[in-house]
């Protein structure tokens, strides 16, 4: 294997159909970072907060994407697209994405939300801010560094994502893990190296981020922790 | 003198369980006040109610003679100084202090002044820029007080303010608050369960026990004559003498002995009651004229530096613990070996009869 | 305070969760018990011939062997995992966190990359042949892609970072007197390791199994890459299902039987999971 040459690179530019990929993957993630981080963090807030009946069962329905195969996330997803006469597209795998985006983010968020208690918030609503105004000048502030880091891994896992890519994209552009796929099943290339390596770059660009993010404020608690905390669920 | 506050029987259940029963206060302006109890007993529930964080179940709370309990908290006059301090870590400590003035849409110069003046009044001037996490524990109680301050509320709210600073820190700072509060003249609100704090700090002090207010007075009043067995033992430390009336001043205690004691009104003969003597009002050896003697066996005895604490038994299990104070004549560790018998005495002014 | 003003941050991911997960793995359900009609359309229905059909004798097999190779993979990834877990917690000093990091980077190669590159490694031609075949110790290599062997090793190295960072993770809670106080006790380190340092990090390999045991059942990848038809997976069985046969009422069918097999796991996780969290939400 001599894929280690810049000429795979050159290659994989001059296909106008792996660059298409490319950004689709970059955009698919892009978009399930944001909504997946910003529903992920309410869900976070809403059952450390909350005190509803219900809010235990919201619990368990937010921890079960993490224990599901993924094949059959991909599959279940799937089913509902046709249901609802959905065409496959990359939206359709954006949406898969954020389904299983907020749990990763939910978990990340509120370990730090647990560690911070109401009493900030107090003061502040004490100080002349209103509810929503110590949610936003206190609370989200305060969790910042978790938000961000969540948001980073859930790029990261996006972009890298696979199984649920594989079963709800369409016909039109591929993401960038399923065309690989499709490049392996049709026989060996070394395009497929210079690929692999271009995404581990990006995933690593996260990934570091997110550890790095947390010092960046000043937190005590390490990146390696949120991480952790995720993997653990 | 007009009132800051007043609570009139309120009350706060949170479903089965009662936190504060029926509890009735008036706090005069420019009054340092405090709450005091153990933990459990209501006062930091009580004190919630004040800044709005609670709702009381019944009752009225009125902050200026103005009804307040429906109040949200960003909308009442009172500021809070919390036992975790409650500093924001993404702001500096400038901007910790102006966030109330923010709130309040101030003016940007004035809003400088206040905050600069406020700092000043914490001697926090040159931290201005710091990060809160720079900041030791006393430091960010000050940046606390200044945040609360710095709004010139009608009530300064204090929740067990000095509860995690180390011991000699807390003495500094109890002074400097009583100084603070003197200077800038603002109803204090303190909860504390320290009692050497709160007779230390208060003007007035409310023990409180099981959500209820068990006495309410200057501190002098609240040690001397504690008007319930609870207060008591809570306030300082008491003996407390099983007894029964026999006459006039007259109580029985369980070993026999008939001894004087100031009899509270309608005590009638042959009621139970028990007798509270403080431990420093206690003489070992060494009597006056007019004085009730006991005799006792040296139980136990502590040297504690300033003073020796000597415990001493009156048989049938009862005991009681007297202080003896190290002075040029009186060396207590060589007089009171353990086993060794002890005459004991008070004066009758000095002990209280607790029905 | 109204306790219901946090309830509405609930409300949108509770609906999209309720609308995009939860409604659709009923829609697996209900599919399982339909059927392909004339035209090859998927029908619902409440037939339960998919099930029979699940457990007769050509596909119960693969079931068996999906959760075989898993659990095989699960031994694996301890006996691998939980040394490199424990020297990086115990003697990795101020260089911890570089040597975790150091681990979790090549997990970030793609999956599907990764596995490739085991396809070059191991083929008939391919790099671990030919270095045999060239040291004259083999005449035509050995066969090692295509083997049961091929398939958990490459799940192996798939979820193997699953199990190191909850036990690691584990080992890192654990406070270092704790062993001191075990070999106070025990003397000997094996000893101690058995007594103190192997119970207390119970959680972690608990996790650390269960996180790689779900995925694993369910992986496609390691099974049609390094496998062949004797080590299908039941994963390649219901992608075929969606993809190739275009019977969707069986592939629910096999989904659901494979949630069964799996909802021991899920279900003991979920339960330790909710605990920890009602415990970090008081």
């Amino acid at each position: 294997m001599d894929g280690l040459s810049l000429q795979w690179y050159q290659e994989f530019f001059n296909d106008s159909a792996l660059r298409d990929s490319l950004f689709a993957s970059l955009e698919i993630a892009t978009v399930t970072m944001i909504v997946g981080t910003i529903l992920g963090t309410m869900l976070a807030i809403g059952l450390v907060r909350s005190r509803a009946k219900w809010s235990p069962g919201a619990n368990i329905l937010m921890l079960v994407p993490l224990v599901v195969p993924e094949i059959v996330a991909g599959i279940s997803a799937l089913l509902i697209f046709s249901q609802v006469g959905l065409t496959l597209s990359i939206w359709t795998v954006v949406l898969a994405h954020i389904t299983f985006s907020i749990s990763y983010v939910t978990v990340v968020v509120r370990a730090r939300l647990a560690s911070m208690g109401t009493e900030t918030e107090e003061a502040a609503m004490d100080l002349g801010a209103t509810r929503w105004g110590s949610v936003r000048l206190v609370l989200l502030p305060g969790l910042w560094p978790a938000i961000v880091a969540a948001g980073l891994l859930t790029f990261a896992l996006s972009f890298d994502d696979f199984v649920l890519s594989f079963f709800t994209t369409g016909e039109d552009v591929q993401p960038l893990p399923v065309r690989i796929w499709s490049a392996i099943r049709f026989g060996p290339s070394p395009t497929i190296n210079a690929i692999g390596t271009l995404m581990m770059v990006v995933s690593i660009s996260a990934i570091g981020l997110a550890l790095l993010i947390p010092r960046l404020f000043g937190r005590r608690e390490s990146g390696v922790k949120v991480l952790t905390a995720a993997e653990g669920g | 003198m007009s009132e800051a506050i007043r609570l009139e029987d309120v009350s706060k259940s949170f479903g089965e369980y009662e936190a504060v029963k029926d509890v009735s206060l008036t706090i005069e302006k420019g009054e340092f006040f405090s709450l005091l109890g153990p933990s459990g007993c209501g006062k930091t529930t009580t004190l919630r109610m004040l800044a709005g964080f609670e709702i009381p179940t019944e009752g009225r709370i009125l902050l200026e003679g103005e009804p307040v309990e429906d109040v949200p908290p960003y909308e009442r006059n009172v500021n809070m100084v919390f036992q975790s301090y409650a500093l924001f870590e993404h702001l500096d400590v400038a901007d910790n202090v102006a966030f109330g003035l923010k709130r309040k849409k101030v003016a940007k110069d004035e809003i400088r002044k206040r905050v600069e003046e406020s700092l000043e009044l914490v001697s926090l001037a040159d931290r201005a820029k710091s990060h809160t996490n720079e900041l030791s524990g006393g430091e960010k109680q000050r940046v606390a007080l200044a945040r609360a301050l710095v709004n010139e509320p009608a009530v300064l709210l204090l929740d067990e303010p000095l509860g995690a600073l180390d011991l000699k820190l807390r003495r500094q700072m109890q002074v400097e608050l009583k100084q603070i509060q003197r200077e800038v003249g603002i109803t204090f609100v303190y909860v504390t369960h320290d009692q050497e704090e709160a007779l230390a700090m208060s003007d007035r002090i409310a023990v409180m026990s099981d959500g209820e207010v068990v006495q309410c007075g200057v501190p002098e009043e609240v040690y001397e004559h504690p008007a319930e067995a609870f207060v008591a033992g809570f306030i300082g430390v008491s003996n407390l003498m099983e007894g029964i009336v026999q006459g006039k001043d007259k109580v029985k205690l369980a070993s026999g002995q008939s001894v004087k004691a100031p009899l509270p009104e309608g005590c009638d003969k042959g009621e139970k009651v028990q007798l509270s003597v403080r431990p420093e009002k206690i003489t070992l050896d060494d009597f006056e004229r007019g004085m009730v003697t006991l005799e006792g066996t040296v139980a136990e005895r502590v040297y504690q530096g300033v003073n020796t604490q000597v415990t001493i038994s009156l048989g049938d299990g009862a005991s009681v613990v007297a202080l003896e104070q190290q002075t040029y004549r009186a060396s207590a560790d060589d007089r009171w070996e353990p086993g060794a018998k002890v005459k004991l005495g008070w004066h009758p002014d000095h002990c209280l009869v607790l029905r | 305070m109204r306790a219901d003003y946090w309830t509405r941050f609930l409300i949108p991911p509770g609906v999209w969760l309720l609308a995009l997960f939860a409604f659709p793995l009923m829609l697996v359900l209900a599919l399982s018990l339909g059927y392909v009609d004339d035209l090859g359309r998927a029908v619902y229905g409440t037939d339960w011939s998919n099930y029979a059909e699940a457990f007769n004798p050509t596909y119960l097999p693969v079931l068996i062997r999906s959760v075989g190779y898993a659990a095989a993979t699960v031994a694996l990834c301890l006996l691998i995992g939980y040394p490199i877990a424990y020297y990086i917690a115990r003697f990795g000093g101020r260089y911890r966190y570089a040597l975790i990091a150091a681990l979790v980077v090549p997990f970030f190669v793609n999956y599907l990359v990764r596995t490739y590159a085991w396809v070059a490694l191991l083929s008939d031609e391919g790099l671990v042949n030919n270095f045999l075949v060239n040291l004259g110790l083999t005449d035509r290599g050995i066969q090692m892609i295509n083997t049961p062997w091929a398939v958990i090793g490459g799940l192996t190295y798939g979820y193997l970072i699953f199990m190191i960072l909850p036990v690691y993770a584990s080992l890192e809670r654990m406070s270092p007197s704790v062993i001191e106080a075990g070999k106070d006790l025990y003397g000997r380190p094996f000893r101690t390791f058995l007594h103190v340092t192997l119970p207390q990090t119970k959680q972690g390999i608990l996790a650390g199994s269960v996180l790689v045991f779900l995925p694993a059942v369910g992986d496609f990848v390691s099974a049609q890459l390094l496998g062949g038809p004797d080590t299908y997976m039941v994963g390649n069985l219901i992608q075929d299902q969606f993809f190739a046969a275009n019977n969707w009422p069986f592939g629910a069918a096999l989904t659901v039987v494979m949630m069964l097999f799996l909802s021991i796991w899920m279900i003991g996780y979920l339960r330790s999971a909710s605990r920890d969290a009602r415990g970090a939400a008081i």
